[in-house]
């Protein structure tokens, strides 16, 4: 795939022979000034802490007191074993998120992609499609609570009018989770459609006209031409997305827990992995054991990204 | 084009750095000024627990932090006074709300950055105590002959852990009663006197039961006790619930739990065996459920989201039990109608039961201004400062010359607390249940008691099974 | 030298040609049904921040009360005049009952969202671009092991390095510093330099050669010819980062406890629940979240297309 928008016009010079150009481009002693702030960075914030973290798996880290000892693989046992069903019905929860979120989320996206670019090319169309992505997710969790409120809410009264009775959003177990994935939707569909839109402008428009003289229907094109030639920039979008999904916490954590209660509900319907994490690193001061669950979830974002990717085959386009 | 917007944008960048730069050194050194207390300005070292006693003669600033808004102005009035006693010692009062308090006590502790004195629960403060993380005051109480006698009886010991420890002193106390709508009350024929003499038993509800299901209306305006009454379509329910049960209840099932005689642990405080599978539990939570399922008593998960008080003033509940520190929220006046106070009913053991909770301040072990710590501390222990408490009303505080300035300044303004009071006056109060794994207590009970509430369980069963577990974790 | 932007693209966009080839037919049931659900969807995106206003413009008795109606309910002014500061105590507590809600310093957070938004946003966008110039570009021993290793990063929960980082802060005496709230995102993101080493990739060579044969440094290279080339990723990373760092709540909730070192997102929780039970303070809330919201929509609503065409300029492969 060509970067068609960055075109040299002229070339200079082109059979000046090439004489220092190599010394000045090789080695550690060029690359390093470019590098440093970057691995410093890096090996700060990131890698030690992430290294930290690990050690502090093997350990019974009190949080509070800032202290803890060694306790070999104590924490993995229990994760595995006596706390299996906590942390396996966590595993569950989040999965169910990311599912319902990724479906909703692509299919509107792609939708309002095609849309803004079959439909219309407004600026202010797709200005306003940015603007919940523009808000702060514990913001949009929080003004949904309110507008969501089996009493108070706005859409409970809405639906009111259809005659069905008030939905309660947040604390029907069964609801909840479809609930909060719904919230993020309306927050990325804009955002995530836009990404897409680019993509879409990558397409040659040739394929559409060569398809509407052979007389193939919208429907056909969007199928045959648009999905599969959107590939790359789907796997990424979706990449992302499912990786972003995974670790879901703000929102949940506003959502169900903002006023006083304890987020995760009800009856856990609602405790995400990372929920998990955090209630067992905060609340119950067990640092050691937080940081093993969060191993297992490094673990499983590494493997759902790399067969992602395979399944996909982000590397590759049709178009080539 | 492009490029001279790169310039633009690269230019207008650069200069809010430079305004940041610029900004944030006269603004960290100002802060820095304002905020010592356990990060001061001199050398960042954790070991700074000194138990000494050496006050600085330079100005000193003890960071105090609380959740309650409502308390923060009278607070302040405290911390006026005292600065204005002692000069030296500035204190500075940060308020966080409930959601994210505890979590800020607990990282604060973790990365050094804590409070040099907070307010402590006593859920919470066992397992600080575990973590050593609090300074104990024994030693500074005698010192200073401060009288832990001068404050309502069970108030103070409810400080010392297990091995004799002392780590606040109490500042204010708190009971449950039952908040009605008057309005409804009166539409239903009844009266405030109606409410004074209540009675229930888990198995019909008793006179209490009686009231609940005359204040319930279906959306067709049929009372609860009438005929053709539709219990699907309810659009008052006689009783509210405050909020989602937890494993201690205290503003919803523990006034009705305790007056059958139920308490939670074998021994309070500290003791290593809960009493979840007690039948008289049982029976308590199960009739909630069942009168859930009737329609007489708000649904559990109506107010687990936004909280039963919206419910109650939304109109949807006319009675609802609810803790002292709401007196102003329901007669402040955001509460669209009046409300009467009445106390809690006398259960199967032919006598009320009010949960006593009381909070107090505890200082922490990492401050590097222990003494004026302390000295702050005693302020808020002692009947200066609680007068002025006293005086606001916003709550009850925990000296009684104090408490009685508070009952009568809400009864000058019209409002007869006494629901409140008479526990402490007729010691029907039972303690808050302590233990040191509340946050993991709370985490196998409370989605339990969601189930029971829900109809997925049946109380004796669930309880009988969550009380194993607590005790595993108690007993540990 | 001619660059092509997303504008040109579009001016040869394909609207245009089957604009073209579809000038004959007319509104079919298909694109007035398309019109139609778009309608919706923009509705449903707006409709949340109109009922915010409506909210923050209501008196919170007659919310409780349930008022449901479209606009305010028993307009008052009140809220956003409480979280500006405006409002005198005895205003606050007459109509609320509540001695200091919405007293939290909405100026002294808005400027330390601004400060802390945009400095990330020049550091990372800088030092990332440096970074992701020296794998696109530069050869040295074990690049694309050390492009992998960053990559990784994109891989590991926030949570997970949280306490670490934390106690980090303390050894450096960084809390309710900005530097505190800064520190973990000055320097780079892996999305940052994987984002905009696809771009330099993409950059044809023979430029850079040309430069280099006119005898420039790797500096002069990157930031005379590279960066001016690449100011559309790069505004785009930087919107990017820019939003990204406005919103960011967990980090600064832990690091900047101090009021006066709380960005927007952080201060708005003192108004949910001030004691456990209280019914929240929805007017004041709902005014607080859009004044918090209002100046990235400011940001926005100036440079409007700008953010818009870089977004969908991503060109990513």
């Amino acid at each position: 795939m060509t970067n068609a928008i960055l075109e040299i016009p002229e070339a200079r010079a082109p059979d000046v022979p090439v004489r220092r150009k190599k010394e000045l481009r090789g080695g550690w002693s060029a690359a390093i000034w470019f590098l440093l702030p970057a691995m410093l960075g890096f090996g700060l914030f990131i890698l030690y802490p992430a290294l930290r973290g690990v050690y502090l798996s093997f350990t019974d880290w009190n949080l509070i007191a800032n202290e803890g000892e060694w306790v070999g693989t104590d924490n993995y046992e229990r994760l595995f074993g006596s706390d299996w069903n906590n942390v396996k019905h966590s595993l569950w929860v989040t999965f169910k998120y990311t599912m319902i979120n990724i479906v909703s989320q692509t299919f509107f996206a792609i939708m309002l992609a095609v849309m803004m670019d079959r439909l219309t090319k407004s600026v202010f169309v797709r200005g306003v499609l940015l603007v919940p992505w523009l808000i702060p997710n514990v913001i949009v969790a929080l003004l949904w609570v309110w507008m969501l409120d089996a009493n108070l809410g706005v859409v409970n009264e809405f639906i009111g009018w259809f005659g069905i009775e008030p939905v309660r959003f947040f604390t029907d177990t069964g609801k909840v989770i479809p609930t909060i994935a719904g919230i993020n939707t309306w927050r990325h569909m804009g955002y995530t459609a836009l990404l897409i839109f680019a993509g879409l402008q990558t397409i040659p428009k040739g394929l559409y006209e060569a398809g509407a003289l052979d007389g193939a229907t919208e429907g056909q094109m969007f199928r045959n031409i648009t999905l599969p030639l959107l590939r790359p920039i789907l796997a990424l979008v979706l990449v992302i997305t499912v990786v972003g999904s995974l670790q879901v916490f703000d929102t949940v954590q506003v959502a169900t827990g903002g006023f006083g209660n304890r987020p995760g509900g009800p009856v856990n319907a609602s405790r995400v992995i990372y929920l998990y994490i955090y209630e067992n690193a905060i609340l119950f001061n067990d640092l050691g054991y937080a940081a093993a669950i969060s191993i297992l979830l490094v673990a499983i974002l590494l493997l759902v990204t790399f067969l992602q990717l395979r399944l996909l085959r982000a590397g590759e386009s049709d178009l080539a | 084009m492009k490029h001279q917007t790169m310039k633009a944008l690269t230019l207008l960048l650069a200069l809010v750095l430079l305004a940041a730069a610029c900004g944030s050194d006269s603004d960290e050194s100002s802060s820095t000024a304002a905020e010592t207390g356990s990060e001061s300005s001199e050398p960042a070292d954790d070991s700074g627990d000194d138990a000494g006693s050496e006050a600085s003669a330079d100005a000193v600033t003890i960071e105090y932090w609380l959740w309650d808004g409502n308390q923060q102005p009278v607070y302040q009035e405290c911390a006026d006074d005292f600065t204005a006693a002692n000069p030296n010692i500035d204190i500075n009062i940060t308020q966080f709300g409930w959601a994210d308090y505890w979590d800020g006590v607990t990282t604060g502790f973790a990365s050094g950055s804590g409070p040099d004195v907070f307010t402590d629960h006593l859920a919470r403060y066992p397992e600080f105590v575990a973590s050593g993380v609090l300074t104990p005051l024994n030693d500074l109480v005698e010192r200073d002959n401060v009288d832990t006698t001068q404050y309502f009886p069970g108030l103070a010991e409810l400080w010392v852990d297990a091995e004799g420890n002392r780590y606040g002193l109490p500042k204010d106390f708190d009971t449950i009663a039952l908040v009605t709508n008057s309005d409804m009350l009166t539409e239903a024929g009844m009266s405030v006197d109606d409410l004074s003499n209540l009675e229930w038993n888990p198995t019909d509800g008793g006179s209490f039961g009686e009231m609940i299901i005359q204040l319930t209306i279906d959306e067709n305006g049929v009372r609860g006790n009438e005929d053709g009454f539709d219990p699907e379509n309810v659009a008052v329910h006689g009783l509210g619930l405050e909020g989602a049960f937890g494993a201690f209840g205290q503003t919803t099932f523990s006034s009705l739990a305790a007056s059958t005689g139920f308490e939670m642990l074998d021994v309070n405080p500290f003791g290593d065996s809960a009493n979840y599978d007690d039948p008289n539990l049982a029976a308590t939570i199960q009739w909630y459920a069942d009168w859930i399922d009737a329609g007489y008593i708000v649904a559990i998960e109506d107010v687990e989201s936004l909280g039963g008080t919206t419910i109650f003033q939304n109109g949807s509940a006319a009675m609802m039990m609810d803790g002292s520190w709401k007196i102003g929220t329901y007669i402040g006046p955001e509460n669209p109608f009046p409300v009467e106070f009445a106390p809690v009913p006398v259960g199967p053991s032919g006598q009320r039961a009010s949960m006593f909770n009381g909070l107090a301040d505890s200082i922490n072990a990492a401050s590097e201004h222990q003494e004026e710590a302390w000295q702050w501390v005693k302020y808020l222990g002692s009947s200066d400062c609680q007068d002025v408490m006293g005086a606001a009303a916003v709550v009850f505080p925990a000296i009684p010359s104090a408490a009685d300035a508070a009952i009568a300044a809400r009864e000058a303004a019209g409002v007869d607390v006494s629901a409140f009071t008479t526990h402490v006056e007729d010691g029907t109060t039972f303690l808050f249940a302590i233990t040191d794994s509340a946050g993991q207590i709370e985490a196998i009970v409370g989605p339990a008691m969601q189930e029971i509430l829900r109809g997925q369980a049946t109380a004796a069963e669930r309880l009988a099974q969550i009380d194993q577990e607590v005790d595993a974790l108690l007993g540990s | 030298m001619t660059v092509t932007t997303a504008d040109q693209i579009e001016a040869e966009s394909f609207s245009e040609v089957s604009g073209r080839l579809e000038k004959n037919r007319k509104l079919s049931v298909g694109r007035a049904m398309a019109w139609i659900v778009l309608a919706i969807m923009l509705i449903i995106t707006l409709f949340p921040l109109w009922w915010a206003l409506r909210t923050g413009l209501s008196n919170n008795g007659a919310l409780f009360a349930g008022d449901q109606s479209l606009g305010p309910a028993e307009f008052t002014t009140l809220n956003f005049e409480r979280v500006l500061g405006q409002a005198t105590e005895a205003e606050i507590f007459e109509a609320t009952g509540r001695p200091n809600s919405g007293s939290f310093d909405f100026l002294q957070s808005l400027k330390v969202s601004l400060i802390v938004a945009t400095v990330i946003t020049a550091g990372q966008v800088l030092f990332s671009a440096m970074a992701a110039y020296a794998f696109a570009r530069l050869t040295f021993k074990g690049r694309d092991k050390l492009f992998f290793l960053f990559l990784s990063g994109l891989m590991i929960p926030p949570i997970f390095i949280l306490i670490p980082n934390l106690i980090l802060m303390r050894e450096l005496d960084w809390f309710n510093s900005y530097q505190g709230l800064i520190a973990p995102f000055f320097f780079m993101t892996p999305f940052a330099v994987f984002f905009l080493r696809q771009f330099f990739l993409g950059i044809s060579k023979e430029v850079e050669e040309a430069a280099l044969l006119d005898g420039a440094g790797n500096f002069r290279t990157f930031f005379g010819i590279i960066v001016p080339m690449s100011a559309a990723p790069i505004a785009t990373i930087s919107i990017l980062t820019f939003v990204t760092a406005w919103n960011e709540y967990l980090w600064p909730l832990t690091v900047g406890r101090d009021p006066d070192r709380q960005p927007l997102t952080v201060a708005l929780g003192n108004f949910t629940a001030q004691q456990p039970g209280t019914s929240p303070d929805w007017s004041g809330l709902m005014s607080a979240t859009l004044l918090a919201a209002l100046p990235i929509l400011l940001i926005f609503f100036l440079f409007g297309r700008k953010v818009v065409d870089s977004i969908g300029f991503s060109g990513i492969k």
